[in-house]
């Protein structure tokens, strides 16, 4: 033992001294490893900061109280909830009678001696610089101790005066306003004036404002109510303050009257399992991952690290050959002075474990510090302040431990190689050409057809990625294997080439000990990227055939339900103002209840209208007959044959408009692209222009129900009847032919809807444009909608965009960096052997450039290797992949039709071959590695010097 | 001459001791019907051919020949870098050509020092660590190789040298610093191919002068070389020819290299 750790001593300080004397290598492999041990690292630090522990989440939401109690509204009934409050359910049985809804008093559930502070949170647009802005109004008493660790204060101070609010830095960002700024509200006839900037530590990108309780919500709310707007809703909760904390019996008896409590005390000793009656009702309990999910993702996680790995090694390995091969002297020296093959393999391997270490500490440190100095830039990435900086020692130890492992990995075959060579002919500098292992291309084969076979299994007879992939995945460590037997393989084509190339090729293919790693380095790399790339390509077809315009080509669609449409004006001409439109047709939509009431109503007041479609035209399969699936009366077959039925029809777009009725006039025909004389003259004779026949009856009419009881609605609903409300009816046109109207259902004009008395409200416009926008006059129109405030929903129809364009570029550049990185290290490797060759080239007078010409063939024979089989082994995995996704696909399409869920298309799963990016990998690639290589080889030796006796 | 002043030999009344008189000692290196044959066929070369050698302590011996002689295969199968095709190679009682190579890489630790033309020195050691190698690959602390490093350097004169690399060192101090490796630790037999081959003519006389007083102090050695004037400091000199001993002298008679007559012997 101690012996072992003596001579690995003497081993180790050879290899630290070699790697600081070759420093431009040791760099190259340091960076390799490095690299993504600083990522990992940084990773792990920033992960672990920012996840809070149990008091410091506490501290954000309670400040310094000892719990929160809330208003669940289920008007005071007893309720049960678990520890955290989260989770809650009112006790008893629900199901035959009404959900209770109300407030609870809340005043009753506060124990007494308690000190409270109430938290009131709201909404409203507020007037910035821009516009307006939708806010986070908060009624808090900030600067009360109670409240501290709440709110950060950054600048200024908190409220005192009821006409003075504190504000968020993302809102003074957003907003264009500064402490001091004046703030105003839409509605409101008041002026507040900003005193100070704050954050809240958990969630930095919130746009909220700060007043004292009473100072603004309670005003806006009473403002807004008063024009028939939408108030603040405000809710509030409490924080208590009580000597002893809150105990989980506290909480329980709360509980009884029906509020909730988010208990510091509880939080930090939660109570067991057991002792939560919530966990004891049905369905109830605490989530936990199940271990096979657990399983899965420690699987998933480990291939990657380890494909990681054994790229880096790959790379990395080759460059430690280098090291041992160039100081091949030095090793036979230490074999002459008795250093046996443990010996000198510890050299070699200490090589590794050199680099190895230095990359862990480099990596690790890096990644720390970085994280230490970019902790702002982090923070704001992550949407919230750190709990503090974490470092968990034993993790990033792990994570230092596999940058060594990779190290000592990498070197393991180089070290072995070196050490079987004799110490006579490491001496001598004779070099014989190493046979390579016959093990290792059986054991590929094998691994090979396996993973093949596991794969096509997959991909033929199940829909499981899961195994597709890792079949893949072992097929390629197969290919990897048999890398220098198929490197052979290349060396039969080389007689027919010139000098330089057939040497390189020659050189290559006798060294496969060196010519291996670096080729299966490439070809992985290569592989996965033709494998992402293929597949990517194949569902980006996918996607642009399964694409539906909204609109036809250039159409422009503004909409904007909100307010009563009292924006829509201004919002109709932003648009226009903006944009190069050409024709302007302006739709309103059927309102029930007040003018204020949005389109599916809901609100107090507010009704909702439905499109009466008379019960022959409607879809047995849907038939609502309120009870039962009325497609459980159908066999399978019956299904089938229904979905192709005229009544079962659905179209490939929805509308956003309730029941696509939109009221309009020909203009709109016009920006659809509907020519049709007929339903122009319809329109004019104030008649419904239908695209949807099912909603004709008998006597070629249309039936608008205009809801304004909506309980009854509800109920009727249940039992299969009609609701009750007032049917309006109009006479219809139905357009000929079916032409595509986008998923409108049918338009009639604002005179038409008044003769029948439906009301209407401002609901957007559609445009037809004489160019395509430009993204210039798009981010215009963006930012001046943005000013009212509003939910604006704006489609510009510019047909099909791809997504990945930039992940598969991204993919392409890292392959060929890893192909030229590979390529380049190989024929390092190469020039390090080639010199008497080179000698004995220039000494029967080949010109000089040979030497270039040499090493650029060198690497690009490596290049060439790598990516043609790396291409190859690419494009299997992903068509598996694609075959099993249509298996998947097809399967989902059969189950649908027997279901008659709905009539899809049989679905389309092409499978492309991204020849764009194969094109770039297979010619452009090896070509620049080529070339690179002979520009940085030196056309002549420089002569070696001695020291002087 | 004044060159012979640094002889050690020449200040000593006695003649060095004819092969014979060491029949009382038991000799370091013995090469027993020594032969190596190199490749098969119609490539067959016979590099050496039935040498018998025996090798006592304090003697320097002299291998001379002209090239292909099989000088250097004669050394390298003495120090186990290689094996003969038949014959026995005896270094310190153990028969090195049965052992295996684990046992052979610890006789160079423990046994046998080597001697290069040139470039015998780790570049990433100083010289201490040069010498203390073959002790630490050996399982010696780092704080003890140095010391018996120090103590090989102080004993040769060398020690200001003990913290350089070879780099910084000239091409007569690398020699030296080889020459007091081969001999660390028990080493009594150094094997030396050629180690003025790369030196000046005053540098090699001192490189070899060391050679010879480390070999008074009790070490065998074997040099080979082809330069008669080198040889005059052996104690005898072995003439090699086609891989077969053609003749051999003592050190009297080698004197008589230096002016030319032994090419008549």
């Amino acid at each position: 033992m101690k012996n072992w750790f003596h001579s690995w001593r003497a081993a180790v300080r050879i290899a630290r001294r070699d790697a600081w004397r070759f420093k431009g290598r040791s760099f190259l492999v340091l960076a390799m490893i490095a690299l993504p041990i600083l990522g990992v690292s940084a990773a792990d630090v920033t992960l672990r900061s920012s996840d809070l522990s149990t008091a410091e989440s506490l501290n954000r939401d309670l400040g310094r109280a000892d719990a929160r109690i809330s208003d669940p509204s289920l008007a005071g009934e007893p309720l049960l909830q678990n520890p955290t409050g989260e989770q809650y359910a009112p006790v008893g049985d629900f199901e035959n009678k009404p959900w209770p809804d109300g407030p609870a008093d809340v005043k009753k559930t506060i124990p007494p001696g308690a000190t409270v502070l109430e938290d009131t949170l709201g909404s409203g647009k507020l007037r910035t610089t821009h516009g307006l802005l939708h806010t986070e109004i908060r009624e808090l008493k900030a600067s009360d101790p109670m409240a501290q660790g709440i709110m950060r204060l950054l600048d200024g101070r908190f409220p005192e005066k009821g006409g003075e609010v504190a504000a968020t830095t993302h809102f003074l960002e957003t907003s264009g306003l500064r402490v001091g700024s004046k703030l105003t509200a839409r509605g409101l006839d008041a002026d507040y004036r900003i005193v100070g900037e704050y954050e809240l530590p958990s969630s930095l990108g919130t746009d909220q404002v700060n007043a004292l309780p009473g100072a603004f919500l309670a005003p806006l709310d009473k403002a807004l109510k008063a024009d028939d707007l939408p108030g603040t809703s405000p809710t509030t909760t409490r924080l208590v303050s009580l000597s002893g904390g809150f105990t989980w019996n506290m909480v329980q008896e709360a509980n009884a009257k029906g509020v909730t409590v988010t208990s510091r005390a509880v939080q930090l000793n939660p109570p067991a399992d057991s002792d939560v009656p919530l966990y004891q009702q049905d369905g109830w309990g605490t989530y936990e991952q199940s271990t096979a999910s657990k399983t899965f993702e420690m699987a998933a996680m480990g291939t990657i690290v380890g494909l990681a790995m054994l790229e880096i090694c790959l790379l990395a390995g080759p460059a430690f050959a280098v090291g041992a091969r160039r100081s091949r002297r030095q090793l036979g020296l230490v074999g002459a002075n008795g250093g046996d093959r443990s010996h000198i393999r510890a050299i070699v391997l200490s090589g590794g474990l050199v680099i190895g270490v230095a990359s862990a500490v480099v990596g690790t440190v890096l990644g720390v510090a970085l994280t230490f100095a970019l902790r702002p830039v982090l923070e704001e990435y992550n949407g919230g302040r750190f709990g503090g900086m974490e470092i968990r020692p034993l993790e990033l130890i792990g994570i230092a431990a596999l940058a060594v492992l990779t190290g000592l990995l990498a070197a393991i075959v180089p070290a072995v190689t070196a050490s079987r060579q004799t110490v006579l002919a490491s001496l001598t500098g004779r070099r014989g050409v190493r046979r390579s292992s016959r093990v290792l291309p059986v054991l590929g084969l094998i691994a090979f057809a396996l993973g093949a076979a596991i794969a096509l299994y997959g991909s033929t007879m199940t829909d499981q990625f899961a195994i597709v992939a890792g079949g893949s995945a072992l097929a390629e460590l197969g290919v990897v294997a048999l890398t220098p037997a198929l490197v052979g393989l290349f060396g039969r084509i080389g007689r027919w080439m010139p000098l330089s190339p057939r040497l390189a090729l020659r050189d290559a293919v006798r060294n496969r000990g060196r010519t291996a790693p670096a080729v299966a380095a490439v070809l992985a790399a290569v592989a996965g990227t033709v494998a992402v790339s293929t597949y990517e390509a194949s569902s980006d077809a996918q996607s642009r055939a399964a694409y539906t315009p909204e609109l036809p080509h250039g159409a422009v669609s503004v909409m904007l339900d909100e307010g009563g449409g009292r924006d829509v004006p201004a919002v109709r001409t932003a648009v226009q103002k903006n944009l190069p439109t050409e024709i302007r047709a302006d739709v309103d939509r059927i309102s029930v209840g007040k003018p204020s009431c949005s389109m599916y109503g809901g609100e107090d007041g507010c009704g909702r209208y439905e499109v009466v479609v008379p019960k022959a035209n409607q879809c047995p399969l849907w038939m609502n007959n309120g009870g039962e699936d009325p497609s459980e009366k159908f066999s399978k077959a019956e299904r089938r044959k229904l979905i192709k039925d005229w009544r079962c029809k659905e179209g490939d777009v929805y509308s956003s408009v309730n029941g696509g009725v939109l009221i309009g006039d020909a203009k709109l025909l016009a920006v659809l692209g509907i020519k049709d004389a007929d339903a122009e003259k319809a329109l004019a004779d104030g008649r419904i222009v239908s695209f949807d026949k099912r909603n004709i009856d008998t006597n070629g009419k249309i039936g608008i129900r205009l809801i304004t009881d909506v309980e009854a609605a509800d109920a009727a609903f249940e039992k299969g009847e009609d609701p009750p409300g007032d049917v309006k009816t109009v006479a219809a046109h139905q357009v000929a032919g079916s032409p595509n109207a986008y998923g409108i259902a049918m338009i009639l004009t604002p005179a038409t809807a008044e003769a029948t008395g439906l009301s209407t409200v401002p609901l957007g416009a559609y445009y037809s444009t004489g160019a395509m926008p430009s993204s210039a006059q798009k981010q215009k129109l963006d930012s001046e909608l943005d000013k009212t405030g509003s939910d604006v929903s704006l489609h510009i129809e510019g047909g099909y965009v791809s997504e990945n364009s930039i992940v598969l570029l991204a993919l392409t550049v890292f392959a060929g960096l890893v192909t030229i990185g590979a390529a380049g290290i190989a024929t390092g490797l190469a020039q390090a052997d080639a010199e008497a060759d080179l000698k004995t080239l220039a000494a029967v007078g080949a010109p000089a450039r040979v030497r270039r010409t040499l090493s650029g063939f060198q690497c690009g024979v490596v290049a060439v290797m790598g990516v043609l089989l790396g291409s190859m082994a690419g494009v299997l995995p992903a068509i598996g992949l694609r075959l099993t996704q249509r298996r998947s696909e097809e399967d989902w399409y059969r189950e649908a039709l027997d279901e008659g869920l709905s009539a899809v298309d049989l679905p389309h799963v092409p499978i492309v071959i991204p020849w764009g990016t194969l094109a770039a990998l297979l010619v452009a690639v090896p070509l620049g590695a080529a070339i690179l290589a002979a520009l940085v080889t030196r056309s002549h030796r420089v002569l070696g010097r001695r020291a002087a006796t | 001459m004044a060159r012979k002043s640094h002889q050690p030999h020449q200040s000593q009344p006695s003649q060095p001791a004819p092969p014979q008189q060491h029949s009382s000692k038991r000799p370091v290196l013995q090469l027993q019907e020594l032969t190596r044959v190199h490749g098969s066929g119609a490539t067959e070369v016979h590099a050496l051919r039935g040498i018998n050698l025996d090798v006592f302590p304090g003697e320097l011996v002299a291998v001379m020949g002209p090239s292909g002689s099989g000088k250097s295969t004669l050394l390298t199968i003495a120090g186990g870098l290689d094996s003969p095709s038949s014959g026995r190679v005896i270094v310190e009682d153990t028969d090195i050509t049965t052992v295996d190579r684990k046992q052979l890489a610890a006789l160079r630790r423990r046994s046998i020092g080597y001697v290069f033309q040139d470039y015998n020195l780790i570049p990433a050691l100083t010289a201490a660590e040069n010498i203390a190698l073959p002790r630490e690959l050996d399982g010696t602390s780092a704080r003890k190789g140095r010391v018996e490093a120090l103590a090989a350097l102080r004993e040769m004169g060398l020690e200001e040298l003990a913290d350089r690399f070879p780099d910084e060192m000239s091409g007569g101090q690398q020699q030296r610093v080889a020459i007091a490796r081969a001999l660390v630790g028990d080493r009594r037999l150094v094997l030396a191919d050629e180690p003025t081959g790369a030196l000046d003519s005053e540098t090699g006389e001192s490189v070899l002068a060391l050679l010879r007083t480390r070999c008074d102090a009790g070490a065998a050695g074997i040099l080979v070389t082809h330069e008669p004037r080198f040889a005059a400091w052996a104690d005898r000199v072995i003439f090699l020819r086609d891989g077969a001993v053609v003749d051999q002298t003592l050190r009297s008679q080698a004197d008589s290299l230096l002016t030319g007559q032994a090419a008549e012997l």
